[in-house]
């Protein structure tokens, strides 16, 4: 619980403007906490008489912390391809491996991985482990959690990485349950602290609003997903050596209850849209479903894909995989250019992480224009054809 | 079909700002509103029973006003309300409350399926749901779109993947989290409205589900936070001038890096 000291506490209020969370108020003078706090510390470290202190129920620390060495990364691997954000984790986690002084190892689950080990040496692993087995070929939670929830336990690394994708989100949460491990997820930035060596993980909380570091003090491994397109990967050095080991799969843990039937992989369509480094974004200033047509051709000419505000999304002009923001997916691309949206906190909370924002909107006062580096404002189906004209000029 | 769905109290994100003075979140004014996922488990949740029979409960995790969403959910359908609320929760991450919300299912006694949204919209973790299947030891699928076929055995579903979709088929118990394509939530009815007003939200305490004191809130969470900060501020922004020619020329050369 968080204690309020009565006899130092003077009523300032600086721990009510520090709360996240809107927890505290001052009554009479005195701080008072409510319901909503979550026992952050962000009003401890704020307090400049420090009046106030967490006290909590007796955490057990787990005895062998110092046993747990090495930084593994999940590289996902699907229907043929290793997912990029695997070789962007593998360039975090090279560097997270160094500041510790440790190994990197990487883990490849599927089936036909074919070249796939060689390729996460060339990016940086030391070590691959490897089950590699047409029982993998399709995922599942149950199956590739218990190929990685067994060599967690025998080989006990201090810190898993995974990314932020369905992939990840779905069985990593499973995995470090079972582990009883700490989990952070969609992390944006991760450090080793120097005095203790934990791994400091950072993430947006409130869609965005507010940044909050993350630490599991007390247990080993420390887990986090990271999202696609936040890391970057080293480059291929094809003269890296590393170690390949071919893990021994148990028949229980290739057998699931979930049974995957059919795996259906949209062609016509690109909806994988936070793997996209360029994505051409559409709202409720399309007006139509034919408005998304603008948007594929603007999309095509950057080499890019197309998202959409949810606005678009409920309007049916458009499916809800290219939905971007609070309900929909975040993405952090190089070049996010909205067009006809205006700007609602739940989108931005999808889309502020990209590089560089560009807003097309004909209503100068959208809150769009607020996060955007580079604003038009225009009428679209007069911006949109001219923007198209002169890239595809300019490409020729 | 004993249907349990799993529900959060939020705060509603359009009212969440930032205040540009102090840099911490103005919550004054803020309305609370069921986690839009959970609105739609809930609906699926409704829309089973009303296929194949049962019963469906909503259970919720939070502070006692989180009754009123219990409420709501009744007024849309559900049958029974569980409130599992004890201060001693406080500073529980998804670990102690995907432990929490387990003893409180336990104690709700049989199910053959649980239903939670994809994520909670204040934290975005999407990691109590796997959690708690874990916790009860069955197993779960996440971000389902879309239901194929419902009997009283088994389920054949379309779950979200970033490239498409996989069709999974799976016999309960079994525990999903759904995405908002998967249907649309009904609004309350007359009659559901009358019902959730007469209805006893049945309230439950960490003793109450025998819950370990090293197990829940901040004690029993791996992870805790260190620091909390405003995000770092994005670059100059600029409105280009003249007319859209001139505006059109000068975007692209500005984002040339890109072509």
């Amino acid at each position: 619980m968080l204690i309020v000291d009565k006899d130092l506490c003077v009523g300032c209020e600086v721990c009510v403007d520090n709360c996240a969370f809107g927890a505290i108020t001052v009554i009479d003078g005195l701080a008072v906490v409510g319901d909503a706090c979550t026992l952050c510390g962000a009003c401890v470290d704020s307090c400049e008489v420090e009046a106030l202190h967490i006290e909590g129920g007796e955490k057990s620390v787990q005895a062998d912390l110092d046993s747990w060495s090495g930084v593994w990364v999940y590289c996902e691997f699907r229907a043929g391809l290793l997912a990029p954000v695997s070789l962007e984790l593998l360039g975090i986690g090279r560097k997270l491996a160094d500041a510790r002084g440790v190994k990197l190892s990487a883990v490849l689950i599927g089936s036909d991985t074919g070249e796939s080990a060689a390729k996460l040496i060339a990016h940086g692993a030391d070590i691959v482990y490897r089950a590699d087995n047409a029982a993998l070929k399709y995922f599942t939670d149950e199956t590739y959690g218990a190929v990685l929830t067994k060599l967690i336990q025998e080989h006990k690394p201090e810190v898993v990485l995974a990314g932020a994708t369905a992939i990840g989100r779905s069985f990593i949460p499973g995995v470090a349950n079972t582990l009883g491990a700490g989990l952070t997820a969609d992390c944006t930035q991760l450090d080793i602290r120097a005095d203790d060596g934990a791994l400091l993980q950072t993430r947006p909380a409130f869609g965005g609003n507010i940044m909050a570091t993350i630490v599991c003090p007390h247990s080993r491994p420390q887990m986090s997903t990271v999202r696609p397109n936040v890391m970057k990967a080293l480059d291929t050095d094809a003269s890296r050596s590393g170690e390949l080991i071919d893990v021994d799969l148990e028949p229980a843990m290739l057998q699931a209850k979930v049974q995957v039937l059919e795996s259906v992989i949209s062609e016509h369509d690109d909806v994988n849209i936070q793997e996209s480094d360029i994505l051409v974004g559409g709202g409720r200033g399309l007006e139509s479903e034919k408005g998304f047509d603008l948007i594929r051709e603007l999309a095509k000419s950057l080499n890019g894909s197309v998202a959409a505000s949810r606005a678009a999304v409920d309007s049916k002009w458009i499916g809800y995989p290219h939905q971007v923001g609070q309900t929909g997916k975040t993405v952090a691309p190089k070049l996010y250019i909205a067009c006809g949206i205006s700007g609602a906190i739940q989108h931005v909370a999808g889309m502020q992480s990209a590089e560089t924002i560009v807003a097309i909107n004909r209503d100068a006062e959208a809150p769009i224009f607020n996060v955007a580096d580079f604003g038009i404002v225009g009428d679209l189906f007069e911006v949109l054809p001219k923007l198209i004209s002169t890239i595809e000029g300019r490409q020729k | 079909m004993k249907i349990i769905v799993c529900i959060k109290q939020v705060p509603d994100a359009k009212d969440v700002r930032l205040d540009p003075e102090t840099n911490t979140l103005a919550r004054e004014g803020v309305q609370s509103i069921m986690n839009p996922y959970d609105q739609h488990a809930l609906e699926e949740a409704v829309r089973l029973k009303e296929q194949l029979g049962g019963e469906v409960t909503v259970l919720s995790m939070g502070p006692p006003q989180a009754e009123e969403v219990l409420r709501q959910a009744i007024s849309c359908g559900a049958d029974r309300g569980v409130l599992i609320s004890d201060r001693a929760f406080a500073g529980a991450d998804t670990w102690a409350t995907s432990y929490t919300l387990a003893k409180a299912v336990n104690k709700i006694g049989d199910f053959d399926l649980i239903l939670c949204g994809k994520q909670a919209i204040d934290g975005d973790t999407a990691q109590v749901g796997p959690g708690l299947a874990i916790q009860l030891e069955i197993p779960f699928i996440t971000c389902i779109q879309k239901v194929r076929e419902a009997d009283e055995k088994h389920l054949v579903m379309e779950r979200m993947m970033d490239d498409g979709y996989d069709v999974v088929s799976v016999q309960y118990p079994v525990l999903l989290t759904v995405v908002k394509d998967l249907n649309e939530p009904r609004v309350p009815s007359l009659k559901g409205k009358m019902k959730s007003k007469k209805a006893k939200i049945e309230m439950l305490t960490a003793a109450d589900v025998g819950a370990d004191a090293a197990c829940i809130g901040l004690a029993g969470s791996p992870t805790q936070v260190v620091d909390v900060f405003p995000p770092p501020p994005r670059g100059e922004r600029a409105i280009l001038t003249g007319n859209i020619d001139e505006q059109v020329e000068q975007l692209v050369a500005k984002l040339a890096t890109y072509l």
